[in-house]
């Protein structure tokens, strides 16, 4: 049975190996890897902290039932976020959520709650300046990126927040390649647009 | 707001570094354990038979229906095998020496045979130089040896199991 350490040390497909050995631990292994990326993910979808964290869980249960249907040669992370990234669009599609408060949780009722739920927009400004700069400019980002087509929302996260290769976001939202090039650019577009007011 | 003055190139390059900066949220504390509580791990269809089993017998009724038919069929097959072992004992003592004979015979036969052929370690002559019960002795501690190491190996070796693995990950 290796240890937590030694499966830090494992590939994905190794830990998948031995979560389909019925490991829990190996289980326990795949939930720590990704349940930021993919939570920040569908919270960035559905701007809601109570929403997202079921979706997330939704998505993780899908992804750990069916570890026998995943098949070794895709990468383990575009699977997950193709799933977490379906879960997120269903919920969309079925609330049509696409209003953002940076506030806080529209679900939030105590000053707690809304602290706790609004966005942080950056935590590595190097002075008080820039730190305020940098403040203003995540949380325009951020609004930005919630006015943004769920497709183009996606793409962009995927690309320039989890830092994923064009391939594996193509992989993983099961899109062309040339489209998915085309979202991003479309979707740079749009949040340059967005960002328009910050020229001073 | 921003200041500064920022042509199409910069707002670009300042929106790809802004979104590269934006931080990772993280679900509430246990999400791994209450997804966990949802998830169905894969387990060996042994482990599987032997829950089942254990959970059966582990009630006080079929316990004790286990224990009343172990004991009655220990006593249905004494009844018919202590008669039998009385009515045939000397045939049965004297099949038991020939082959107890033949065994260690061949035991001993094969044992030599094996460290003749290896070549300069002498030992063979140790062998050659042992009494019967002494190279009894010295097969069955060796034998011995090797379940104990091979018992070992497996424990060492085992397979996890299902929900009986200890989480060893402090999430």
């Amino acid at each position: 049975m290796p240890s937590a350490k030694d499966l830090q040390s494992l590939s994905d497909q190794e830990v998948v190996a031995l979560a389909r050995a019925g490991a829990e631990s190996a289980y326990r292994e795949l939930v720590r890897r990704y349940e930021r990326p993919v939570f920040s993910l569908i919270y960035r979808m559905v701007r809601d902290h109570a929403l997202a964290e079921d979706l997330a869980q939704d998505a993780f249960v899908k992804v750990l039932n069916a570890l026998d249907s995943y098949r070794a040669e895709y990468k383990f992370s575009s699977w997950i976020f193709k799933i977490a990234n379906n879960v997120a669009i269903d919920q969309l599609r079925r609330r049509e959520l696409d209003t953002l408060s940076l506030d806080g949780s529209p679900d939030a009722r105590t000053q707690e709650q809304i602290e706790a739920t609004a966005l942080q927009a950056t935590d590595r400004a190097e002075t008080p300046l820039a730190e305020l700069e940098a403040r203003e400019l995540g949380a325009a980002i951020e609004e930005a990126i919630a006015k943004l087509r769920p497709e183009y929302r996606s793409c962009i996260m995927l690309r320039h927040v989890e830092g994923r290769s064009y391939e594996e976001i193509a992989e993983a939202l099961d899109l062309p390649l040339g489209t998915v090039k085309t979202y991003i650019h479309r979707a740079r577009h749009e949040l340059r647009g967005y960002l328009a007011h910050l020229r001073g | 707001m921003i200041h500064k003055q920022l042509g199409d190139a910069e707002l670009d390059a300042t929106v790809v570094r802004a979104l590269s900066r934006l931080p990772s949220h993280a679900p509430s504390r246990g999400f791994a354990d209450r997804v966990m509580a949802r998830v169905q791990l894969p387990q060996p269809s042994p482990v599987v038979l032997y829950r089942r089993a254990r959970a059966w017998a582990a009630q006080p009724r079929h316990a004790l229906a286990l224990a009343g038919g172990y004991a009655a069929s220990a006593l249905v097959a004494m009844a018919f095998v202590v008669p039998w072992l009385l009515a045939h004992l000397p045939a049965i003592g004297f099949t038991a020496e020939w082959v107890a004979g033949r065994a260690s015979g061949a035991a001993r036969r094969g044992l030599l045979t094996i460290s003749q052929r290896a070549a300069s370690s002498g030992a063979a002559d140790l062998l050659q130089s042992l009494s019967g019960g002494r190279l009894w002795l010295t097969v069955t501690a060796l034998t011995l040896g090797y379940a104990g190491c091979a018992a070992g190996l497996h424990y060492f070796l085992r397979t996890p199991r299902g929900k009986d693995v200890p989480v060893q990950l402090p999430l």
